[in-house]
């Protein structure tokens, strides 16, 4: 029996699954699926830059999303900010926030003797629910939305091809954001004392550069760059407690299938995620999408066991 | 229903102590079980449902002049005006938690009657131990048609079911066709869970009995991340109905992303969900003009009963929001239980159960327009006629069906 | 034989046995339906958390996917019971037989991988069937299966209102995992394993015999965890995908024996008695209220037991630090 057809609908003569599929709809995908993946790149950066620095993996990373989108649209709400001014400010704040977090909690986790790995898991994890306690706590667990703002709802039309200009505008902050970040990384001195601090703490610390506090900085930064990425999706997205759970999942394959370390990686491997979610989309019944995410991912890690572009 | 034996103590000190009092004291608090998600991503479902029966519970327990079962007297004069105490619980959305917390509410709480759930899912563990401990259980909002098929004595359902609420959908198309509207083709689009296979499959069911082409068929999964593809594939489809089955969260993207992608349907008739939500009107109502949504709730009778507006302002004000499908037929779950608590003068759940059996509550003394609340012998209120509103100027117009009308639908939608 | 080591051994067997006899006699106290349903689900989690920490624990391979195998066996239970009329009792041996041929063929690709690569491969796994089983029509797709009320019955496994025979069932479910842990403790496998986590290097000399033995671990671990799905099928009379294969699941399966001591004998259980009857009682007295504050409660407490006792709640018993594993060096040397 194929996918689709239920057994009682043999009888009826029911097909279901339906799916008209056009040379506009194709291109069109693919086009909406890269835009899309540029922003799960950017919304990934951060967990990648975060695990390249010191090999944890945030298990809160789609809660630290879900602020940054509350605090996009508490900015619209109040303040009348348009997202897309508001985004140096949420990602001011998630900045600030994502060094406390490092300083109240990951660094005890990061300290501890026994099982490190399964204790970074599991804090970041209890964090994950915990901000999600608060959120609903706090803001309720209603529905928001950013009504209105410069570019929602709007859209380019390209010979019948439409882009909308959140996610236009997003993937351009994306691809501004990676630019930026290789710069940081390769050419500061900051982004110099990350990597020396990655490669040998114990040695940074004889030349006296304080390895709690590069680490601060890095979550930071981390934060800072899920920050925009939040700004951006309150434009076309809606905001709730448990929002950041759809996107999580996706953000760790999308690090992982670029692999872990790298910064590029994560670039390379939003794109892949965003285009084969298209792709798989076109194929299979729409339900099914992220099977085909996933399988790409388990593929690539089968043949390249540290992911496309990995050091670690 | 065990009687623990705290509460025999407490009794006999009472009775010592106060004498003919404590009779009446005894019987003055009925317990009534709610369970709802009050955590998790649906939770804001649960706080509002919570609204809803306090609002109920309200006119149940004290005088209010409306033309409503138990709203003329204060608390339940069949049982010496006990007044209804509702014991909330929090089921998460799991199946498992929802048996448990069923059977928290019937053994510790001593509730002799439970009203749930939201999600299917969970209303079939929960009804399943109302069963067992053969308590009465209604289902104020689930609508899935498997529910009442499975047999069980002790299930209820005041409200229509998803097959009922399709089944006007495709009554309301064959009246337009016959007007002269070409309607033809349909997609159909709807989540992966209970609700949203159940709707897909009758709405399938019914266009294939009545001619109806279906041009896509598009089931997605729950809360994703992007509809883009899903959406492009309606858009090539481009049917005359685009027939959404989706939640508050899918619903606003949805909406979002056809705007984006320049798709603008003819017509769009959605089952209800997200679609009568106040959250999702806040965020793209501008984008909706015209868009119908089944119902089961029409704030347009306030007209005729006035009765249906003044209790909508006492909800407003608890909740901040108008009526709608859900809190409606939650409301209404409780008044139904309660009639019939007050009709079974016990809070025995057999007795309650033979009275739930025999309700005849006529569609005028309700807050909906039904014909009226009575149950078959699978525990479902055929009579329960959904509706159809159309959503213009920023609020709903009932548009069908014709005896309930109050405007003519407007199609296509702007 | 190290003589401490075999005298901890034999110390750990009879307080185990002295434990589930105490506990066998708990129902005999505590008749409220909802505290026995409490004492339910802490044993079935100390069970499935305890056949969790054989791989993850002991093995070093840590999945967050084990709500497949869970899953697994809980379908193929209900799927034989509800289609074929098969016993729950043989649904569960062929839902854990088949959970262990899928742990060893995912396992033959999956252990080359190491660290999160590994932790990611198992959650999407377990993701990929969830989706599956979601739009698999025969199996009941998003509907789920119900399991039909008949008469109580052994046979059947089906119990309208009492909890004895679920409670009965998990307590053995669990000294079954307890005791198949403490009996690989002292195998072979369990050396290789400790030789493993402590020595990267050891591990490329064992090579081959350590890649079989955790297709071993896998396969055990993968087999009572589906029993534990059968019995929840049974228990709760009715699954659906999200409710059994999803990726929460997996988490919580794996709670306990983080909080409680991950790789130690006795941390799953003692992190189960914790935190099941905490979630439970957490959300049924706070958890009404709409606000999350029980979320707060568990997501804090969480965190503040991570951190404050990485090495797991049971080293507070430890007499000494480090008492549980023999040198390894010795280990592989024996």
């Amino acid at each position: 029996m194929g996918p689709g057809v239920r057994q009682d609908d043999i009888e009826t003569g029911l097909e279901h699954g339906a799916k008209p599929v056009t040379a506009e709809t194709i291109i069109q995908s693919l086009a909406s699926g890269l835009l899309m993946g540029l922003l799960y790149g950017l919304i990934a950066v951060g967990l990648a830059l975060i695990f390249g620095l010191m090999d944890v993996v945030n298990f809160a990373h789609g809660e630290f999303l879900m602020i940054a989108m509350y605090v996009t649209f508490f900015l619209f709400a109040y303040f009348a900010l348009d997202p897309l001014l508001a985004a140096p400010l949420v990602a001011a704040a998630l900045f600030i926030f994502g060094a406390v977090v490092y300083l109240l909690i990951v660094r005890f986790a990061v300290r501890a003797k026994a099982n490190t790995g399964m204790v970074q898991i599991f804090s970041t994890f209890g964090l994950a629910v915990l901000m999600r306690g608060l959120a609903q706590y706090f803001f309720t667990p209603d529905y928001r939305s950013v009504t209105h703002s410069w570019l929602g709802g709007k859209t380019i039309s390209v010979g019948g091809i439409y882009l909308p200009e959140p996610q236009l505008v997003g993937a351009l902050i994306a691809i501004a954001a990676f630019a930026g970040l290789y710069f940081f990384i390769n050419r500061t001195d900051f982004g110099r004392a990350l990597e020396a601090t990655r490669e040998d703490a114990g040695a940074v610390a004889l030349v006296g550069i304080d390895k709690n506090k590069v680490f601060a900085l890095g979550w930071g930064l981390g934060a800072a760059l899920v920050g925009l990425a939040g700004a951006v999706m309150a434009i076309f997205f809606y905001v709730f407690p448990d929002v950041g759970a759809s996107f999580a999942t996706i953000a760790y394959v999308t690090v992982a299938l670029g692999g872990f370390g790298s910064v590029f990686g994560a670039f390379a491997g939003g794109i892949i995620v965003g285009l084969v979610e298209a792709v798989t989309t076109l194929i299979l019944p729409a339900s099914l999408k992220t099977v085909g995410i996933y399988a790409v991912y388990l593929l690539v890690v089968f043949i390249r066991p540290r992911g496309l572009f990995g050091s670690i | 229903m065990s009687i623990t034996r705290r509460n025999v103590l407490l009794g006999a000190t009472a009775a010592a102590a106060l004498g003919p009092i404590a009779a009446r004291a005894q019987a003055s608090e009925v317990k009534i079980g709610v369970i709802y998600p009050f955590s998790g991503a649906s939770a804001q479902i649960g706080v509002d449902a919570q609204r809803a029966f306090e609002t109920a519970a309200e006119i149940i327990n004290n005088k209010y002049d409306y033309d409503l079962p138990l709203a003329r007297t204060e608390g339940l004069p069949g049982l010496g005006g006990a007044k209804v105490k509702l014991i909330f619980a929090d089921h998460q959305a799991d199946p498992q938690k929802g048996r448990a917390e069923t059977e928290r509410l019937i053994t510790q709480e001593n509730v002799c009657a439970v009203i749930g759930s939201y999600q299917s899912a969970v209303a079939v563990t929960a009804s399943q131990t109302c069963e067992r401990y053969q308590v009465p259980y209604i289902s104020a909002d689930n609508s899935s048609p498997s529910l009442h098929r499975r047999g069980l004595k002790y299930y209820f359902r005041a409200a229509p079911h998803d097959e009922m609420f399709s089944k006007a959908m495709f009554d309301f198309f064959d009246a337009m066709k016959k007007k002269g509207t070409k309607i033809e083709t349909l997609a159909l689009f709807h989540e992966d869970t209970i609700f949203g296979t159940d709707s897909g499959n009758s709405q399938l069911k019914l266009a294939n009995e009545r001619g109806y082409k279906v041009v896509a068929d598009i089931k997605y999964r729950a809360n994703s991340p992007s509809l883009s593809a899903e959406v492009q594939q309606l858009k090539a489809a481009n049917a005359d109905v685009l027939m959404p089955s989706s939640y508050t969260t899918d619903g606003i993207l949805l909406v979002k992303t056809m705007a984006e992608l320049g798709y603008k349907p003819n017509a769009i008739v959605a089952q209800d969900a997200g679609f009568s939500e106040k959250a999702l009107y806040d965020a793209v109502g501008d984008k909706l003009e015209g868009v119908i949504s089944r119902g089961s709730f029409s704030l347009d009778l306030a007209a005729k009963r006035p009765m249906v507006g003044k209790i909508n302002d006492m909800f407003k004000a608890k909740s901040g929001k108008d009526l709608n499908d859900f809190s409606s037929r939650q409301f209404m779950g409780l008044i139904v239980m309660a009639d019939a608590i007050n009709r079974a003068k016990s809070t025995d759940g057999e007795k309650i159960r033979d009275a739930l059996v025999a309700t005849d509550m006529p569609g005028e003394q309700t807050i909906m327009p039904w014909k009226r609340v009575k149950f078959d012998e699978s525990g479902q209120n055929n009579d329960a006629d959904p509706v159809l509103l159309q959503y213009v100027g920023g609020k709903f117009v009932t548009i069908f069906p014709e005896q309930a009308a109050v405007a003519q639908a407007i199609w296509p939608m702007k | 034989m190290d003589q401490a080591f075999a005298q901890r051994r034999r110390r750990d067997l009879i307080v185990a046995a002295c434990l589930a006899g105490l506990a066998a006699l708990v129902p005999l106290f505590v008749k409220d339906v909802y505290y026995q349903n409490i004492m339910v689900l802490t044993l079935m989690y100390a069970a499935l958390s305890q056949s969790w920490n054989i791989l993850s624990g002991y093995c070093g391979q840590i999945s967050l996917g084990h709500a497949l195998y869970f899953g697994l066996g809980a379908y193929t239970t209900a799927l034989l019971y509800t289609k074929f009329g098969v016993l729950p009792w043989f649904g569960m041996v062929a839902g854990g037989l088949i959970s262990a041929l899928v742990a060893m063929v995912l396992g033959y690709p999956c252990f080359r991988l190491r660290g999160h690569y590994f932790v990611i491969a198992t959650i999407v796994i377990a993701e990929i069937t969830l989706l599956l089983f979601q739009n698999w029509d025969w199996a009941g797709a998003a509907l789920g299966i119900t399991i039909p009320m008949k008469r109580d019955s052994w046979l059947t496994f089906q119990f309208a209102r009492s909890k004895l025979p679920y409670f009965y069932f998990a307590l053995a479910l669990a000294c079954i995992a307890w005791f198949v842990t403490w009996w690989l403790e002292d195998s072979k496998w369990g050396y290789w394993w400790r030789a493993v986590k402590d020595n990267p290097d050891a591990a490329e000399s064992l090579g081959v015999v350590v890649f079989n033995s955790k297709m071993g671990a896998a396969a055990v671990s993968a087999f009572l965890v589906a029993v534990g799905g059968g019995f929840y099928a049974q228990f709760v009379s009715y699954i659906d995908p999200e409710s059994v294969m999803g990726f929460q699941f997996s988490l919580l399966m794996a709670l306990p024996a983080v909080l409680g001591g991950i790789g130690t004998l006795w941390g799953p259980a003692l992190g189960a008695v914790i935190l099941i009857p905490l979630t439970e009682l957490t959300r049924s007295y706070i958890g009404g209220s709409g606000r999350g504050v029980d979320l707060i409660v568990y997501g804090g407490l969480i965190i503040a037991i991570s951190l404050a006792r990485p090495q797991g709640l049971v080293s507070l018993f430890a007499r000494k630090p480090k008492a549980d594993a023999r040198p390894v060096r010795e280990a592989v040397a024996s």
